[in-house]
């Protein structure tokens, strides 16, 4: 099946817009993305080590009060993007288990990329309280101070260092 | 309640947990379809050849706020119930640029990360190990470095939003920002342009569609102006001074039984030292608004605290109340009405003065007083469950 062309941007902003909206207007809450990871390395917390756990200034908020971490809209929400994810990719024949690269870099240079990368963007995300879905996008709809000054950092961060890494993508 | 439609409120939190997965999956299904799983359709972002994230992300932004602080403004939606993130400015721009040059390195960020992971791209699954690894590296140096922990900590912590920072109302703020962000749209289709002339757009990129961004933009840009001239500029309402009142003259009312004066005793500690002699004890703010719920109209609520720090009426305190605040707090009470005074004065009037001033004192230093000027509110009735919270939330 040859995959379909991808919506046209204006309209699958106003599709994500409509999306973010509801989710302020049915659960009072923003969209995110690290709240499983960030919830999850709760739960593993408080199985291997619950008093470090309940005293370490990122996890002890998670479970608090004896608290589940894993019993929080956001992390249904995520579980929801990994079912409407997949579904989005096999109803428009995009489901390919590849590496998304351009063409002079090796495999194992863009994947050595994406870690570093991931790691990076894991522990911004655990400081600013937030990535690019929970900060830029939810705090930017309801005219969050700090989330907008976090949108800007984010393109100003990916421009400053686009130019050292391009042979990863053009 | 407060009364506002939105957000919903649920018989269960089971229930609200369920419309987490059917919401993420809408978000899950768009992110995919807008593109957001392949990770060179978002690093093009950077490369200006294909600005795709950009659009997507604003023309979102837009739909998301003209729709919230529309129902806000016709009463709606009650954004003080929502989560809203708070503000740690050192934080947020460190942790910003971080991100986004993680964003660059792996081409992904962390929600489309889990987007293109479900697409099968094993680039994906490699960028979503190094975002635990990062988030538990994080979680293991923070209280480790000291500096970390500054950083994270460093801010107000309140949540502020950009109008206020600005003094300008909510909607003529999202009209502004709705306009500025049409321009930008114009002039992304046009770098766009000129850097496809090096680079083309990633594949399977629908033709341009070049009025489409101008309908969006102009038909938000209506509804918001409609809402703003329905609802009209509402400016946040300055804070009210209180005057004062001399605790004295607050001693001499007491004595004399004046009605529609209610005292109201906001120390942090009200059954730790005996307070003054009919006084409704505030466990807080919320212990305050409880009792001046069910205060009648026109009363004059006398607040004293410790040292009479409070001066401006706390915002959500009914404006149809008078406030006072007591000169000197419990200390001034203490000072001028419970401590006698030596006996001096050559006069006749000052020999008064003091005479009067000293009945006061054993009025109050005595033993029995049990009659108080209003009688204290009957403890407020809530009607189910507690003061509504601000939803906790996160990314």
């Amino acid at each position: 099946m040859k995959a379909k062309p991808y919506w046209n941007p204006y309209l699958a902003g106003v599709a994500l817009g409509l999306v973010l909206l509801s989710a302020y207007l049915v659960a009072g809450s923003g969209l995110g993305a690290t709240a499983l990871p960030k919830r999850s390395l709760a739960l593993v917390g408080d199985q291997v080590a619950p008093e470090w756990t309940a005293q370490n200034t990122m996890l002890k908020g998670y479970v608090a009060g004896g608290a589940n971490p894993m019993r929080n809209w956001l992390v249904f929400e995520v579980v929801g993007v990994v079912l409407g994810g997949f579904l989005g990719a096999l109803s428009a024949g995009r489901l390919a288990t590849k590496v998304e690269k351009g063409p002079s870099i090796s495999v194992r240079g863009r994947l050595a990329y994406a870690l570093a990368g991931g790691v990076i963007m894991g522990f911004a995300a655990a400081l600013a309280k937030g990535c690019t879905s929970g900060q830029a996008l939810s705090g930017g709809a309801v005219l969050a101070t700090g989330s907008w000054i976090f949108m800007l950092m984010v393109f100003g961060g990916g421009y400053a260092v686009a130019y050292f890494v391009r042979r990863q993508w053009t | 309640m407060t009364g506002t439609l939105f957000p919903l409120t649920f018989a269960s939190e089971e229930v609200r947990l369920l419309t987490g997965i059917v919401i993420g999956f809408l978000f899950g299904f768009v992110l995919e379809r807008g593109g957001f799983g392949n990770a060179r359709k978002l690093a093009a972002q950077f490369y200006l050849n294909d600005m795709t994230v950009f659009k997507v992300m604003f023309t979102a932004i837009l739909v998301a706020m003209v729709g919230l602080f529309s129902l806000s403004a016709l009463g709606l939606a009650d954004l003080s119930l929502m989560w809203i993130n708070p503000t740690f400015i050192p934080a947020q721009a460190v942790g910003g640029f971080l991100l986004g040059v993680g964003f660059i390195m792996s081409g992904l960020c962390p929600g489309t990360a889990v987007v293109s992971m479900v697409s099968g791209r094993i680039d994906a699954w490699v960028t979503f190990l190094g975002i635990v690894l990062g988030i538990a590296l994080f979680t293991l140096t923070v209280d480790w470095l000291p500096g970390l922990g500054a950083l994270y900590a460093a801010g107000s912590g309140e949540v502020s939003l950009l109008h206020e920072v600005f003094g300008v109302p909510a909607m003529a703020m999202v009209v502004g920002i709705v306009a500025v962000a049409t321009l930008a749209f114009v002039g992304a289709e046009k770098v766009e342009a000129f850097f496809q002339g090096r680079r083309p757009p990633v594949e399977l990129t629908p033709p341009a569609r070049p009025r489409l961004k101008l309908a969006v933009g102009g038909s938000l840009a209506v509804v918001a102006l409609a809402v703003l001239a329905v609802s009209g500029p509402r400016p946040e309402m300055p804070p009210v001074r209180m005057a004062s009142v001399a605790p004295l003259s607050l001693a001499q009312a007491i004595i004399e039984r004046e009605p529609g004066i209610l005292v109201l005793d906001l120390r942090s500690d009200p059954e730790g030292e005996k307070g003054i002699p009919g006084a409704a004890p505030a466990a807080g703010e919320e212990g305050a608004l409880e009792i001046l719920g069910v205060t009648p109209p026109r009363t004059v609520v006398v607040v004293y605290d410790e040292s009479g720090i409070l001066t401006e009426v706390p915002l959500g305190w009914p404006r149809s109340l008078e406030y006072r605040f007591l000169e000197g707090g419990m200390e001034g009470w203490r000072e001028d009405v419970l401590t006698p005074v030596a006996l001096w004065g050559n006069t006749l009037e000052e020999r008064e003065w003091v005479r009067k001033q000293n009945q006061i004192a054993a009025f109050f230093s005595g033993a029995a007083v049990q009659a108080s000027p209003v009688a204290a509110p009957p403890p407020a009735m809530s009607a189910g469950g507690g003061a509504p919270q601000r939803r906790a939330g996160g990314c």
